[in-house]
């Protein structure tokens, strides 16, 4: 009989030849939390896009890292962000998804952030305006000016995306970003931009496995549209992976044939004329941005995915679709199309992404055999390469000061735990 | 239309409607299909709250549904089994050929091969709920679907399904 066990597989890899991750980094609540610590709280995170905050006193809400955070337009048009929380008692501010401020709320007034506990108020800048009957419970001790929102770092760029830090004094955005934008850039900020498409999956997988997805392609396998239109076709195992220091990496532009999907009455026999400014016909490129945000703009559409992270073993992925602010009804209409055959919740190839990192989860679940997951692909940084998650990890490893592929050295906690674990004969617990 | 006339109509059409929702469940899609007119158009549309916008999620005519019947066999579908209950509510005859109902949909959801088959398989739970806006037409003396636009309320559907309610 042939057999390996995980350990045996790990002793015959060699960390330089091979790189792999060791499974503990997807499964384990100390790793998670320290994640929330040191880099969902400590990046730049694309949180909404400003087509989502049209006018004057719109906001959107939203959460990172476990914190209820606001977006809100103030009068001045300025797009700032807030932690969602009322200083005086800690509750939700606001709590719809989106929506604006004109209207007053059951205990408020027009273009003010009501909490509708005590009906303290605030404005579109975060500051106090109304605490009720202060003066008689508070007398001298509390101002209006003492209890301001907390505001947070927040910017718009690339195109028009909402970017928002937990920490109060962030490296600027266009540092953090370098030039990670450098191939996709152009194409966003060309014209503006415009959301047509939301949705929302909880998905019982590890966020980064998730990202991992949009950070490799050699699973395209598992994709028929996309084996039929892009890996049989020219110039597909040409796409060249670019990484950027952060964690970030790009991958270049190909021509899609959307005519070889053998769908042709669905919306591919139709002339695929409609691109994104600057894109070639039917172009393809993708950027990934650590910690789990993807643009991925393809054809007549644009998709960001973007990763909230629930627990380990959870996460919040919300999908957006955009496209062009001027498009024509028939053009919203094809790029809507477009957008949904292959991403939408009932499209080709989504439900197949979401099914693979599933499937993931359940092959490695915390105290089962470790695994060492391989990211050891080398093509001369072409489409197959496991770049992007080698440098992924890197990043990760800086940030966490922990190795990926060895996140519980010798001597640690864990480390003499499963060891305690490994070493033990079968029955020696009773 | 005389009050039995109208009884007759709603018999027919709420067969027509449950005899759709059973091949579908059943996957006996070509026998769904027959139930369609020429110019059948099936849309799947949903309000977004979070980006205040209606959104189209699938939208193909009769030729597109059958493509994509064809095609699943090529993608990994999900094997569960799914339990559509429709009741009809609303239904309006607008004329001796033509006719449209609103009905309320919820589906089930029964685990096969998502999830850990070995724990999961065999579970039940909701996987969605909306309406279906339905129009209707006469052919051959037989009513046939020209139109659903399914309408859901349900926006968080898991890894989504290749599927369609």
């Amino acid at each position: 009989m042939t057999s390996q066990t995980s350990r045996q597989w790990r002793q015959s890899l060699g960390s330089s030849l091979l790189p792999f991750v060791d499974s503990r980094i997807y499964t384990e609540r100390d790793i998670f939390e320290d994640e929330l610590q040191k880099i969902w709280r400590k990046s730049w995170l694309l949180v909404a896009h400003e087509s989502e905050l049209q006018e004057t006193l719109d906001f959107r809400t939203t959460t990172i890292a476990r914190e209820p955070v606001a977006i809100v337009r103030g009068e001045d048009g300025v797009v700032r962000a807030f932690l969602n929380v009322c200083p005086h008692r800690g509750a939700l501010l606001l709590r719809e998804p989106a929506g604006d401020l004109r209207q007053a709320n059951p205990s408020g007034s027009p273009k003010r952030i009501t909490c509708m506990f005590h009906a303290w108020q605030f404005d579109a800048k975060g500051q106090c305006l109304s605490i009720p009957r202060r003066n008689a419970g508070y007398q001298e001790r509390l101002q209006c000016s003492d209890v301001s929102l907390h505001q947070l770092p927040c910017e718009v760029g690339y195109g028009g995306f909402v970017w928002v830090h937990l920490d109060a004094n962030p490296i600027p955005l266009r540092e953090a970003m370098g030039d990670a934008f450098g191939a996709l850039g152009p194409h966003l900020e060309a014209e503006p931009l415009e959301v047509f498409h939301h949705h929302k999956a909880i998905v019982h997988t590890n966020y980064k496995l998730w990202h991992e997805t949009n950070s490799e392609f050699y699973h395209d396998y598992m994709h028929h549209f996309n084996r039929v239109t892009s890996m049989q076709q020219a110039g597909y195992h040409d796409r060249h992976y670019e990484a950027f220091p952060g964690g970030h990496a790009t991958v270049s532009s190909m021509e899609v044939k959307y005519t070889a999907y053998e769908h042709e009455q669905v919306n591919l026999a139709e002339e695929r004329d409609l691109s994104f400014p600057l894109l070639e016909r039917n172009g393809w490129k993708l950027l990934d941005l650590f910690p789990g945000i993807t643009l991925n703009l393809r054809g007549s559409a644009l998709r960001i995915d973007t990763a909230t992270p629930l627990s380990e073993d959870r996460v919040l992925i919300e999908f957006r679709g955009l496209g062009l602010k001027r498009d024509t009804a028939a053009e919203r209409e094809r790029r809507v199309r477009d957008h949904n055959t292959i991403w939408g919740p009932f499209g080709r190839n989504l439900p197949e992404d979401l099914l693979g990192v599933t499937n993931q989860t359940l092959g490695m679940r915390p105290g089962s055999e470790g695994l060492h997951v391989l990211q050891a692909r080398r093509e001369d940084s072409r489409i197959h390469d496991e770049i992007g998650l080698r440098h992924y990890y890197a990043e990760w490893s800086r940030r966490l000061g922990r190795d990926a592929s060895d996140p519980y050295p010798e001597g640690s906690v864990h480390s003499i735990a499963a060891q305690a674990l490994a070493s033990a004969p079968l029955g020696a617990a009773e | 239309m005389s009050r039995s006339s109208a009884a007759e109509l709603r018999a027919e059409l709420t067969n027509l409607i449950a005899r759709g929702a059973f091949l579908l469940d059943e996957r006996r899609f070509g026998e769904w299909i027959d139930l369609t007119a020429p110019e059948f158009r099936y849309r799947i549309q949903a309000y977004s709250p979070d980006i205040r916008r209606d959104m189209t999620w699938l939208d193909h005519d009769r030729a597109g549904m059958v493509a994509l019947i064809e095609l699943l066999p090529k993608h990994h579908v999900d094997g569960a089994d799914l339990l559509r209950q429709v009741s009809v509510g609303e239904l309006h005859s607008e004329s001796a050929t033509e006719a449209s109902s609103v009905s309320s949909l919820a589906i089930f959801y029964t685990a096969r091969d998502i999830g850990d088959s070995h724990v999961d398989g065999g579970s039940s739970r909701l996987f969605l709920v909306g309406r279906y806006h339905d129009r209707f037409r006469t052919e051959g003396g037989k009513w046939r679907l020209s139109e659903r636009s399914v309408r859901l309320q349900t926006r968080q559907l898991g890894v989504g399904s290749h599927l369609f309610p």
